[in-house]
């Protein structure tokens, strides 16, 4: 076999796995631009180790994630209509993706709050430009492109939402983000120095030892197999800890960045009372068919459509933050 | 005395270009109806014998963990060092047969990065 074969055989799918560490406090931290930055997020679950009960403040912050939507064969072009833009885009963020797509097979099409490409606020979009106009003859023209589309939308303001009395000529379906809480007992936690993003031998672990650790929780998989084993020598990394008992929540939907900001910062207010544990984690997992994973950075999907993230807040208000993405994405910023 | 907190953390960032020590396979082994679903051990040595036929003996000791199991779908998550991924991939879909029925096996969702198979939004179903 001749050596470029050799190491074709070797090579695994480019991905990127940034490492950050900063404190949450300090006035130029970038923790929150992240979570603003990542648009679509399916899956948003946190682990709090030596919790039983979740604080009434974090249950309601959880209770009010608020609605989204499911619109089936809805046009794209009603997206970058003025009665839309007027209605929405302007007073709030609007998110929008399309459902039941796949972006290495399908048509995809998204909406972000800043709207990007075609920028519905831009002043010259106005019904009779002809930047406007050829937008809609682009989409309208020929057959239109239909698809089934999941929305939400933020707005401070008092009124009601009207996206179902806006759709109400579409099948709309309002839906609630499904939530699951568990509790796990006896837990095996690696032991962790927030100054120290590598680890130190014998002291604590470094931060790829807890991705792959907290990726060993979420997928129920044994922490305490031996190196002889034949079915599995998988272990929680060493130093580690056991803890009497953490509290698991996962919320799944369509999940907008403002909610996870504030679920970010009540959990950082988690420490503003003693508690027993060091550390907790928030971890958010993008949409694998989103077309973008950060701000405008384009994502695909290669062997996964990995675009996640993850969050380790530290008793002091230190964080580390994890951003992972596979072979067709930009390196998050 | 109550213990002193350390001083905050100083900006530090890292990035990681390919480099993961291990890649994850979700995958799910589909069986003719009559055939029993394999038990956990069975279900690893099909993963070694499947390795054995395609790449030897030297494939064959590619070490293999099955993380999870489930009988009843007869599905599983397997790790494998991250240089081993196409040899166990390949080896995994062109196994034929077990207990000399045709059998496949199907990947349901792959990364470097086992905290990404625990959600998928492929699989989510909202209606």
């Amino acid at each position: 076999m001749s050596v470029p074969s050799l190491k074709r055989i070797r090579q695994v799918p480019r991905h990127l796995l940034v490492c950050e560490k900063g404190h949450a406090r300090h006035p130029r931290s970038r923790h929150a631009a992240h979570v603003w930055d990542h648009a679509y997020n399916c899956r948003v679950s946190f682990l709090i180790p030596e919790c039983g009960l979740l604080p009434e403040v974090l249950k309601s912050t959880i209770a009010d994630f608020g609605e989204y939507y499911l619109v089936r064969n809805l046009s794209v072009h009603e997206l970058v209509s003025h009665e839309f833009i007027d209605a929405f885009v302007k007073k709030g963020s609007c998110y929008a993706l399309t459902y039941n797509t796949k972006i290495d097979q399908d048509n995809t099409a998204a909406l972000l709050p800043n709207a990007i490409t075609i920028d519905l606020t831009d002043s010259s979009f106005h019904p009779d430009s002809k930047k406007h106009n050829r937008v809609l003859w682009a989409l309208k023209d020929k057959k239109p492109l239909e698809f089934d589309i999941l929305l939400a939308w933020y707005h401070t303001g008092a009124e009601e939402s009207t996206v179902m009395s806006y759709f109400s000529k579409h099948q709309i379906q309002a839906l609630k983000p499904k939530i699951t809480f568990s509790t796990i007992r006896d837990l095996q936690c690696p032991v962790l120095d927030s100054n120290e993003l590598e680890g130190k031998p014998e002291e604590s672990c470094s931060t790829e030892e807890l991705f792959e650790w907290l990726g060993a929780v979420w997928n129920q998989v044994s922490l305490d197999n031996k190196s002889s084993s034949f079915l599995s020598t998988y272990c929680c990394p060493q130093p580690n800890t056991v803890v009497e008992k953490a509290f698991l929540c996962t919320i799944t939907g369509f999940i907008i960045p403002e909610k996870i900001t504030q679920l970010l910062e009540q959990l950082c207010c988690y420490f503003g009372e003693p508690k027993l544990a060091y550390w907790l984690t928030l971890t958010v997992h993008g949409f694998a068919d989103s077309p973008v994973s950060w701000r405008e950075s384009e994502h695909g999907f290669h062997k996964g459509g990995e675009n996640l993230y993850n969050f380790v807040i530290f008793r002091n208000l230190d964080y580390w933050l994890q951003m992972a993405v596979g072979s067709y994405d930009d390196c998050p910023p | 005395m109550a213990r002193a907190e350390p001083p905050a953390a100083s900006f530090e960032r890292r990035v990681l270009r390919s480099a993961a020590e291990y890649h994850y396979l979700r995958v799910r082994l589909e069986l003719p109806d009559g055939v029993t679903r394999p038990t956990v051990a069975q279900f690893k040595q099909l993963v070694v014998s499947a390795l054995r036929e395609l790449h030897g003996e030297v494939g064959a000791a590619l070490p293999v963990d099955v993380l999870t199991y489930e009988e009843k779908t007869v599905s599983a998550i397997l790790r494998v060092i991250s240089s081993g991924l196409v040899r166990l991939w390949s080896a995994l879909t062109l196994l034929g047969f077990y207990q000399n029925r045709r059998c496949a096996f199907r990947v349901l969702q792959t990364s470097p990065f086992l905290l990404a198979l625990a959600g998928n939004s492929r699989d989510l179903v909202l209606d």
